[in-house]
């Protein structure tokens, strides 16, 4: 008896996990379905309109263990739930940082130039510049002076065909993902970013921590597709960045209109 | 694996299945009751088409004659602007009818579930739309 309870709660539980996945294809496949050709492409042209194919706003896998200074980083944040409103920086329109905002829901331009590649974001109206001009990371005094940074800074080199892009300096402040996992200013994140097809881009991210994680965290990997023209062009103009598409979240509109005027007004627990 | 195991697996799991989905920039925790819907007939007052959120009002007319105003959210500027919606698509004084799920404690307020228009066609809606709120 117990087995078959055991077994329907794993079809149970295996229909949903299926349901959740047809759930995020549906959201993100008008986005990119139109894009079914595949054109020659240049692998080591990045530059595009950009979606996530899955709804995941973490690195994708189980964190290690926490060292005790990770877990102290850690404390004092709160998860959102349904029944708990969380405490995540960006509910008051604070940064995401990278590499949250590398895992949100929102569109991503990139841009390459000559000595850098650019990448846009929708959400926060971002900007993040991965230097491909053979300069070296930041490191030592250096790094301890330029201080902490939200996106930190980045330099990326092509290994054959893979874009590999490190990052350091990142500010501690900015929550890894949606579970509060932590990354301290030491961190390292290296990110590889492979064009599969022309219409496909692949990226993998691996953090070296070991001041907040007793090993390397590594990420799965995400699949990016390419957003068809028509899905790109609001009201006539063209282009996700420059156009109406401002993902920006201001304070005044957040704070005072939403959390105070929505979120915290009907809460369950308020008189 | 013992029967609380499971069904706490259950739990966890609905949770996430849920849960995944509202909270990409929001931690709204309990503010609505997810299992009710409310309806609300009266005419739009003011449109905040800003992000993360669209914000509606309306005022509602409540069983005594008295007009209280109702405000409900919706998805994302860049989210409706994909679905053809607009800062104009509703208009300050247009009759409108909202079905929304209301706040968990009875507050005048919602999280979008579609608008009904005097022709009757819906539009903004949650249930059909490619970018739910989230």
């Amino acid at each position: 008896m117990r087995v078959r309870g055991t077994t329907l709660i794993l079809l149970v539980l295996s229909l949903a996990a299926v349901a959740h996945a047809q759930d995020d294809k549906e959201k993100f496949k008008q986005r990119y379905e139109a894009n079914v050709g595949n054109a020659k492409f240049n692998p080591r042209d990045l530059s595009g309109i950009w979606t996530l194919t899955k709804n995941d706003h973490s690195l994708g896998t189980s964190a290690p263990p926490l060292t005790p200074a990770g877990i102290a980083a850690k404390a004092g944040r709160i998860v959102a739930t349904n029944d708990r409103i969380g405490n995540a920086p960006w509910y008051t329109c604070n940064p995401m940082g990278f590499p949250r905002l590398l895992n949100d829901d929102e569109p991503m331009e990139i841009i390459m130039l000559p000595n850098r590649v650019l990448q846009l974001f929708q959400w926060e109206h971002r900007t993040r510049m991965l230097w491909t001009d053979g300069r070296k990371l930041p490191s030592g005094e250096n790094l301890e002076n330029l201080g902490p940074a939200w996106y930190g800074h980045s330099v990326g080199n092509w290994n054959g065909n893979t874009l590999v892009v490190n990052t350091v300096g990142l500010d501690d402040r900015a929550w890894l993902d949606n579970d509060a996992n932590p990354k301290s200013f030491h961190a390292r994140i290296e990110e590889t970013w492979r064009r599969v097809d022309s219409n496909t881009l692949e990226m993998q991210l691996t953090l070296y921590d070991p001041e907040f994680y007793t090993a390397p965290y590594a990420g799965s990997k995400k699949t990016y597709k390419r957003m068809p023209n028509d899905s790109i062009t609001y009201f006539g103009w063209y282009g996700l960045y420059a156009g109406v598409t401002e993902g920006i979240c201001a304070p005044m509109n957040e704070v005072e209109g939403y959390n105070k005027g929505f979120r915290d007004l009907g809460q369950a627990n308020r008189p | 694996m013992t029967r609380k195991l499971e069904m706490s697996l259950v739990v966890v799991f609905g949770v996430l299945l849920v849960g995944v989905p509202l909270f990409a920039h929001h931690g709204r925790g309990g503010t609505y009751d997810m299992n009710k819907r409310v309806t609300l007939k009266g005419a739009v007052s003011r449109v905040a088409w800003q992000n993360p959120h669209v914000l509606i009002y309306m005022d509602v007319k409540d069983a005594d004659g008295k007009v209280v105003t109702w405000g409900f959210e919706n998805a994302g500027v860049s989210q409706l602007a994909q679905e053809g919606y607009n800062r104009n698509t509703l208009k300050v004084g247009q009759e409108i009818t909202a079905i929304v799920n209301p706040a968990a404690n009875g507050a005048p307020t919602g999280i979008i579930v579609k608008v009904i228009l005097a022709d009757g066609s819906a539009i903004m809606s949650r249930e059909t739309g490619q970018n739910p709120v989230n």
